[in-house]
């Protein structure tokens, strides 16, 4: 299929305040309302093809990298999560092993299904891998077994997206009986190629959020599977699947960008419109504060997410722990931020219906994406894992490729070989972003070390990441994994943070550009905000800097810019603004 | 250890029987169905009228069971914990009639007495579309007529606004509004003519899904002059001082949620397997459970002295009142979301673990912290009596003479006067103000019993902690409308701080009767052990993390895990069951 120069998806879908737009809120939340997937969207997206975004462009699609991925998809994700994944962002979860993978008819029949259109694309439905081959949380429920020239399927694979619609599955299936959880493979399996009788589409399920989702679950009852279905050789499913770990995941992560981006719009719009004890709501210090506070977040999960998403390119062997780092802080500080940022859009927050529906709707999905993204648990564990070889391994001093941060630069294609499987025997990998902290910190305090205690933040950095190093060492081997201890899973959440920080220092310092005129007020609050999330109390971030930040907000909405990295376009509007 | 106002629960839970028995008219079952389909659960609503649950809405001066609040409170729990929904909808009488009970006369009172006694829902009619909060901007009128007075505009988000045969209206009776232009009135729809009120559509909302909160549009609707509520001029005041009872009854709305969320989270922790052991032997996973049973044992402690001081410290209920509709709400949240992603989010699945409760739990709380004076509200009720606060610490005034009665529960209450309630509390908060001799009590107790040791420095951290939050209390500028950040900081801080307080006395007061009996709870109360895993939460919420793993987790989850095999509330109280497995 030819791909061509498409339009902005943020043109296509316009403002989706004006009412009468039909693929703007109103309609999303209608189709919300009835559990049905936004119909008008899927119909904008076909139009858009947006399946080709899932494809790889050596397979005929328009994929290019994980962080243009994320980036690209954010319209939709401001408007209506449940259509991002439910259209197809769980299809490329889905189909990531395959195209990581070096089976090239799997791949080719794989994008020929993606390209092909019609109402809806095609659809490919798998359980997020991470739920199946993850550390040890779950083994699977589905067995595969040699009958001949043929390997028959027998058991259920749950809790997947558009299982009662999708073609094709990427299934994760246990060899022979052994429940030692060894022994896996990895089947694209052409649901309707089977024949008739074996298969179930199980009834869908109902869920808090994201109820416009197709979930349901495939239930396979010894049904045959030709040889070419088989991803990797026999029992090779972990190693085959494990370097699709860190796309997914950075995807996964990057999804609440687009729906903070979105409820922190409506928040903003509120505030600007609303009127309280005879003035308006944004005239109030604490309401600056909060939407300056979430504007700071949303900023700090970008850099990080966009940090992660191009190390899957440029540091490879880093890309495990760094995307699942970012898996486990990203959603839970999105939430956090959603939950500020309803303290002052007050009973609002908590209609369905009006002007401001839909921050209640992505603040119930935010939370519900786990059901089929995976929770952040998963991700801990495999930072927990690696933590104690990864400090030890800190260089004394590291520089991060300036390409890291920046998210309008090309990357080159990944390299399956040398993404994720860091075998917990393995040597660890020098960790060159945390690693750069100490120069960057330098550097900070020697150029800005007046600057509105920006020198002082950094050096408390450098100190926090010192004691991890010290706490880390301490971990006993036996608290590595399920069975730790709550103080070692804790410092996960500080390797996180400071990670999040050495990659807003990062952007700041290579790519400034991107963070707009305010951006050394948003790097102090940003720092600020990461030091108290670990347990460290720098001085309160002054409230100049939230009125900086708060013009900055009203300045990028003003220009119909989003909040993001790359201020791009955005069709909405303030009230009030021509 | 016994509670007496849990005797009127154990009766309640009697009548309403086994929840998770689809058959039984107030099961878990039915609430999720009703959720669902947006119903109101009225059939529940009648059993509940039928055991009598309206009387204790009602103050035993006009006749009703109202005697002591704290009864009333743990009675709404019981509701909660079995479905928010059901509690909200069926408690928001009280907060319709309430405003009687404060300011108006024996003849209102017998008049609500009857209509609630005959089980007829009450609304009450604050906000308006455009104003929220802001009570002072309404925009209904009462313009006064030869005999009374005529009620025109609208309301909105007014929980039972429809299915309500009565109406508590607060409207402007002063063209240019201010502290003394509103006044309330008392609506009875079947006196009101055909047109004079037009429903408003049911407003959806994302929990609590069955509640009527809707709202309703008056067009000069005829009130006589018997129908207000006070003198003219009073309402806003009479409001203000109602919203300290109701906001202290909420405490019970969130407490009961989190009696759910931790009876599901246990109930899925204890079934799920990872490698083939139990995920409940992972100390991570334990530690998480014990923390959010201690954070739910806080807002219990707080809820039950913060109940029994509407009797005893009635004057200080501005400062209690607005602290506890802050922090039990919040911290609820919180903790239900800390549970969610303990127990990973397929608990949001409908027909998943517990049939999507969890998930219904977590919606229907929400509106806890929204309702009723909402986060900013509270906090900023508490920034504008920092001065008394920080003036009643430095005078070193002592507690008043109630406190002992609130906090030892088997001193029985002295009847309400709730004229004594009072916009601000002059002279301070006790439970604050009793802080620093309460830690020397526990200080030289330790003498006697070294196993005090922890806990008795977690409570010196505490009261440390209060003084320097005193300090930039009394540092920020004079009160203003618009107040920085900070101060919003600071008002949380204190009302965790308070909560804290609130444990400390509440364990000391009655740590002797909790010994003496042989009860499953004994272990939590024997040697401060609760206490201490209380004040090591509030530690870490004030930035002092230096006594979390110092805490007797193991107890806690030990007691946790017995509670919820034998179907009784998460508690510091022994609950009289029919089991008698407590008993």
């Amino acid at each position: 299929m030819a791909v061509q120069s498409s339009p902005c998806l943020e043109t296509l879908f316009g403002d989706p305040y004006q009412p009468d737009n039909p693929v703007g809120h109103a309609a999303i939340m209608a189709d919300d309302e009835r559990r049905q997937l936004f119909a008008a969207g899927e119909r904008l997206l076909d139009g858009w093809n947006a399946n080709a975004e899932f494809v790889p462009r050596e397979l005929g699609g328009r994929l290019e990298s994980t962080d243009a991925l994320v980036r690209r998809l954010r319209p939709v994700f401001r408007r209506d999560a449940a259509l991002g994944v439910g259209y197809g962002v769980d299809s490329f979860m889905a189909a990531s092993a395959v195209w990581l993978s070096d089976s090239e008819v799997a791949r080719k029949r794989l994008a020929e299904l993606l390209l092909a259109g019609g109402p809806g694309g095609g659809k490919v439905s798998g359980a997020h891998h991470e739920l199946t081959i993850g550390p040890d949380l779950r083994q699977p429920a589905l067995r595969a077994a040699r009958h001949g020239p043929q390997i028959r399927l027998t058991g259920r694979q749950e809790v997947i997206n558009n299982a009662g619609r999708a073609q094709a599955a990427v299934v994760v299936a246990g060899i022979g009986d052994s429940r030692s959880g060894g022994s896996h493979s990895l089947l694209l399996v052409q649901l309707a190629e089977l024949p008739a009788g074996c298969l179930s589409r199980l009834p869908r399920w109902r869920t808090d959020g994201i109820r416009g989702c197709q979930i349901g679950g495939l239930s396979f009852d010894s049904c045959p599977v030709p040889e070419q279905a088989m991803i990797g050789m026999v029992g090779e499913g972990m190693p085959v699947a494990r370097p699709s770990l860190p796309v997914s995941r950075c995807v996964a992560a990057g999804i609440g960008l687009g729906m903070v981006d979105g409820a922190l719009f409506t928040v903003l719009r509120f505030a600007v419109a609303r009127r309280l004890y005879g003035r308006c709501v944004g005239d109030f210090s604490h309401a600056r504060a909060v939407l300056a506070s979430a504007f700071t977040d949303l900023l700090i999960a970008d850099c990080l997410v966009t940090a992660a998403a191009r190390a899957v390119h440029l540091l490879p062997v880093n890309a495990d722990v760094y995307s699942a780092a970012t898996k486990y802080l990203v959603p839970l500080m999105l939430e956090e931020a959603v939950n500020n940022l309803a303290v002052v859009l007050g009973a609002r927050c908590y209609l369905r219906e009006g002007e401001h529906a839909v921050f209640g709707k992505h603040m119930r999905d935010l939370p519900a994406l786990g059901i089929v993204l995976g929770g952040g648990l998963p991700s801990q564990l495999t930072v927990l894992r690696q933590l104690p070889g990864l400090m030890r391994a800190l260089p004394e001093s590291a520089e991060a490729p300036p390409e890291l941060f920046d998210p309008s630069g090309p990357v080159p294609p990944w390299e399956p070989d040398q993404l994720g499987p860091t075998s917990p025997m393995g040597n660890p990998q020098p960790d060159p972003l945390l690693a750069a902290l100490p120069a960057a910190v330098d550097t900070m305090r020697s150029e800005h070390g007046g600057e509105a205690g920006l020198g002082a933040l950094a050096a408390e950095l450098v100190v926090a990441m010192r004691e991890l190093s010290r706490d880390a060492a301490g971990i006993p081997p036996g608290e590595r994994g399920v069975l730790a201890g709550p103080a070692s899973l804790a410092l996960t959440d500080r390797y996180a943070t400071l990670l999040a920080a050495a990659a807003c220092i990062g952007v700041w310092t290579h790519h400034p550009g991107q963070l707009g005129p305010a951006g050394t007020a948003w790097l102090q609050a940003a720092l600020s905000r990461l030091l108290h999330r670990i347990g460290r109390h720098p001085a309160p971030v002054p409230t100049e800097l939230d009125d900086a930040l708060y013009a900055e907000l009203l300045r990028r909405a003003g220009e119909r810019r989003g909040f993001g990295l790359s201020d791009e376009l955005v069709s909405r509007t303030l009230p009030g603004a021509a | 250890m016994p509670y007496p106002a849990l005797a009127e629960v154990h009766r309640l839970e009697h009548h309403l029987g086994d929840p998770s028995d689809p058959q039984t008219v107030f099961s878990y079952r039915r609430c999720l169905a009703l959720d669902d389909d947006e119903q109101f659960p009225a059939e529940i609503c009648r059993q509940l009228e039928d055991f009598g649950l309206q009387h204790y809405y009602v103050p035993a001066r006009h006749g009703g069971r109202l005697a002591d609040y704290d009864t009333s409170i743990q009675l709404v729990r019981a509701l909660a914990r079995r479905d928010l929904t059901v509690a909200i909808g069926h408690s928001a009488s009280y907060l319709g009639a309430v405003c009687v009970w404060v300011a108006g006369n024996a003849a209102q009172g017998l008049r609500l007495a009857s209509i609630i006694g005959a089980g007829e829902p009450v609304a009450w009619a604050l906000t308006e579309r455009e104003h929220g909060s802001d009570l002072l901007a309404g925009e209904v009128r009462a313009i006064r007529t030869g005999i009374g007075y005529r009620l025109t505009g609208e309301k909105w988000l007014i929980n039972n606004a429809i299915r309500s045969s009565t109406l508590c209206v607060l409207a402007r009776t002063r063209d240019e509004g201010g502290p003394r232009g509103f006044s309330l009135f008392l609506v009875e729809k079947a006196r009101v003519p055909a047109g004079g009120v037009r429903w408003l559509p049911k407003v959806p909302t994302h929990g609590i899904r069955g509640v009527d909160v809707s709202g309703f549009r008056l067009e000069r609707v005829k009130v006589t002059s018997a129908n207000m509520i006070g003198p003219e001029g009073s309402g806003l005041e009479t409001v203000l001082k109602a919203l300290q009872l109701t906001r202290t009854l909420c405490a019970a709305l969130s407490v009961g949620g989190t009696d759910h969320a931790l009876r599901l989270a246990m109930r899925v922790a204890d079934r799920r397997e990872v490698s083939g052991c139990c995920l409940l032997e992972a100390p991570w996973m334990a530690t998480t459970l014990a923390e959010c049973y201690a954070d739910h044992l806080l807002a219990e402690a707080f809820c039950v002295v913060a109940g029994r001081a509407i009797q005893t410290l009635t004057p200080e209920l501005s400062v209690i009142a607005a602290a506890i509709k802050y922090v039990l709400p919040v911290r609820a949240e919180a903790m239900i979301a800390r549970l969610r992603r303990l127990l990973g989010p397929r608990v949001l699945l409908a027909g998943g673990p517990e049939g999507g409760m969890f998930g219904k739990v977590e919606r229907d709380h929400r509106i806890v912290s929204l309702f009723d004076g909402n986060t900013l509200v509270n906090l900023t009720t508490l920034i504008g009596q920092f001065p008394l606060l920080v003036r009643a610490r430095e005078a070193g005034r002592p507690p008043a003479a109630g406190l002992r009665t609130c906090c030892e529960l088997s001193q029985n209450l002295p009847d309400g006067d709730l004229g004594r309630l009072s916009l601000v509390a002059t002279r301070g908060c006790s439970l604050l103000l009793a802080l620093p001799a309460a830690v020397e009590e526990l200080t030289a107790l330790r003498r006697s019993e070294p196993e005090l040791d922890s806990v008795a420095d977690a409570a010196r951290r505490l009261d440390a902690a209060v003084g320097t939050l005193h300090r930039l209390m009394d540092q920020l500028p004079p009160a203003r409308l618009d107040m920085p950040p900070v101060a919003f900081d600071l008002a949380g801080r204190l009302a965790t701080a308070m909560a804290g307080a609130a444990a400390l006395l509440l364990w000391l007061r009655n740590r002797d009767a909790a010994a003496r009996r042989g009860s499953v709870t004994a272990a939590l109360w024997c040697h401060g052990g609760w206490l201490h895993a209380c004040l090591s939460r509030v530690l870490v919420a004030l930035g002092d993390s230096s006594h979390i793993q110092r805490v007797p987790h193991d107890v806690l989850l030990h007691v946790l895990g017995r509670q919820v095999a034998s179907g009784v509330a998460p508690s510091l109280f022994s609950s009289p069951q029919p089991d008698g497995e407590l008993r």
